[in-house]
């Protein structure tokens, strides 16, 4: 039988589990009732930097394998698109990884 | 006798190191004179300078924080400051027939004309964003900026290839591989720790309760708005440390109009003269204060915002010298907690008096000036 935490990653990511992540890797619990919503720009509405985006990227890549790579999308995007960058784009980015074969533990 | 035409920024932490440095060429009996709004240098320098005005440029209010502010740092301030001043230091340059352009790294201009004019120039760096070019984990955001600077090369008449931020004649920066890393760097690259100058400021030193430990708090120079509120949450912090601390906050009084008993509120402070008392800054990570500390030892709660103040704070975080914060969202509970850990575990002091020494043992000014006499045609 696999364990909660796993069964739960099988549906998409959701902006809620990514506030969650977020909310854990910054400490900052007021994150989960900021009302985050598909089009919060991570940057400009939650004050997030480089270091956090960087702690996402350590933990999702724990919790989904090596195949997810947030980091290496981010270095791939512009100016503007680190500024405008949402939570949105986040968990597309994250569930596109996930429809492809899963890496597996 | 030589002359040193120096082009820097009308900025705290920028045009006070290039004024150690002039301090330092005049002592050793050359003449150096300044290009750069006189409203701002004037004072700074006092009457008897020479200063080849650029007149004063208005420029709008940078955005925030993060790549946002990077953007507007460069859009909204660096380019357009270049392309203003840069019409002023080619006549400074004719005036004054210069031997050596000492040149701050955000003084575009005084590159572009070192350049045009055939004259050896030295880069001061100031801050550190460009030193240990963090932004190449961003190749896109790298490039972007290349693409600016290399836009006003083109305007201001150069052709080929000619980077104005890296002076290829030599490069003043003012910390020393204790702070930046084992990255190694050009022999023209000149690490010389710090070049202090104090600045004015009162202080009413019986205030100081010699029983109490000391804090000093200071963002720099801020948006009120922003400011005022990392003030509060601050003063809050500090509070309930009162029966021990004392806190120092640096910034307009009406900022905090009511502060706790502990805490108090000045416009500025003679910053060398009580670093030697202080026994901890929060500060938002700005290289002058950051460097100030650590050379008198001085362990940090580093709360960047914006530009090269995240670069700066891990720095400090990687030596063992303090602890970072985030700035808009730390809570008074998590910033008095770093703040105790940084005054009672002595590990943080002992790295900063160890930073301190490397940044105070680097040759300061004085290896600066005699990197810069080297560029003159004598000696070369």
């Amino acid at each position: 039988m696999r364990p909660a935490a796993a069964r739960r990653e099988d549906s998409d990511m959701t902006v809620r589990d990514l506030a969650e992540l977020l909310a854990a890797v910054t400490g900052d619990e007021s994150l989960l009732s900021a009302g985050i919503t598909a089009a919060t720009r991570l940057e400009g509405d939650l004050f997030l930097d480089s270091l956090d985006l960087a702690a996402l990227a350590a933990l999702l890549r724990e919790r989904y394998g090596t195949a997810l790579d947030l980091a290496g999308y981010v270095a791939g995007l512009g100016i503007d698109e680190l500024i405008g960058l949402t939570a949105g784009e986040v968990t597309g980015y994250v569930n596109r990884c996930r429809v492809g074969p899963h890496p597996g533990p | 006798m030589s002359r040193f035409l120096v082009v820097t920024l009308p900025l705290t932490g920028h045009a006070h190191r290039a004024l150690a440095v002039a301090d330092e060429l005049a002592v050793r009996g050359h003449e150096v004179a300044w290009c750069g709004p006189e409203a701002y240098f004037r004072p700074l320098l006092g009457p008897d300078a020479t200063v080849f005005p650029t007149g004063t440029k208005l420029l709008r209010e940078q955005a925030g924080h993060g790549m946002a502010a990077l953007k507007s740092l460069w859009q909204d301030y660096v380019l357009p400051m270049g392309r203003f001043m840069l019409p002023s230091v080619h006549r400074a340059v004719h005036a004054y027939q210069p031997d050596v352009l000492v040149v701050d790294q955000h003084a575009l201009a005084g590159a572009l004309a070192a350049r045009r004019h055939g004259l050896p120039w030295a880069t001061l760096v100031t801050e550190a964003m460009e030193l240990t070019r963090p932004l190449d984990a961003l190749p896109r955001v790298a490039d972007w900026v290349r693409a600016q600077v290399a836009a006003l090369v083109r305007e201001g008449g150069l052709t080929g290839p000619f980077d104005p931020l890296v002076s290829p004649y030599l490069v003043i920066a003012f910390t020393t591989r204790a702070l930046t890393g084992e990255q190694p760097f050009p022999d023209h690259f000149a690490l010389v720790g710090t070049a202090m100058l104090e600045r004015q400021g009162d202080f009413d030193w019986d205030w100081l309760d010699p029983g109490r430990r000391t804090v000093l708090v200071t963002v720099g120079t801020l948006a009120a708005g922003l400011a005022a509120e990392f003030y509060q949450r601050a003063a809050a912090a500090v509070e309930p440390l009162a029966a021990t601390v004392q806190a120092i906050l640096v910034g307009p009084p009406d900022l905090l109009p009511d502060p706790p008993a502990n805490v108090r509120v000045v416009p500025s402070v003679p910053m060398l003269a009580l670093l030697p008392r202080l026994d901890a800054v929060i500060s938002h990570g700005g290289m002058n204060t950051v460097c100030e500390a650590l050379a008198h030892g001085v362990p940090l709660v580093l709360a960047p915002i914006r530009h090269d103040q995240p670069v700066v704070a891990a720095q400090v975080v990687r030596a063992g010298a303090g602890l970072r914060v985030p700035f808009y969202r730390v809570r008074p509970g998590p910033l008095r907690q770093a703040l105790e850990t940084v005054l009672d575990d002595p590990a943080y002091r002992q790295a900063a008096g160890r930073i301190g020494r490397s940044l105070t043992g680097a040759g300061g000014a004085q290896a600066a000036a005699a990197r810069l006499e080297a560029l003159l045609p004598a000696a070369r």
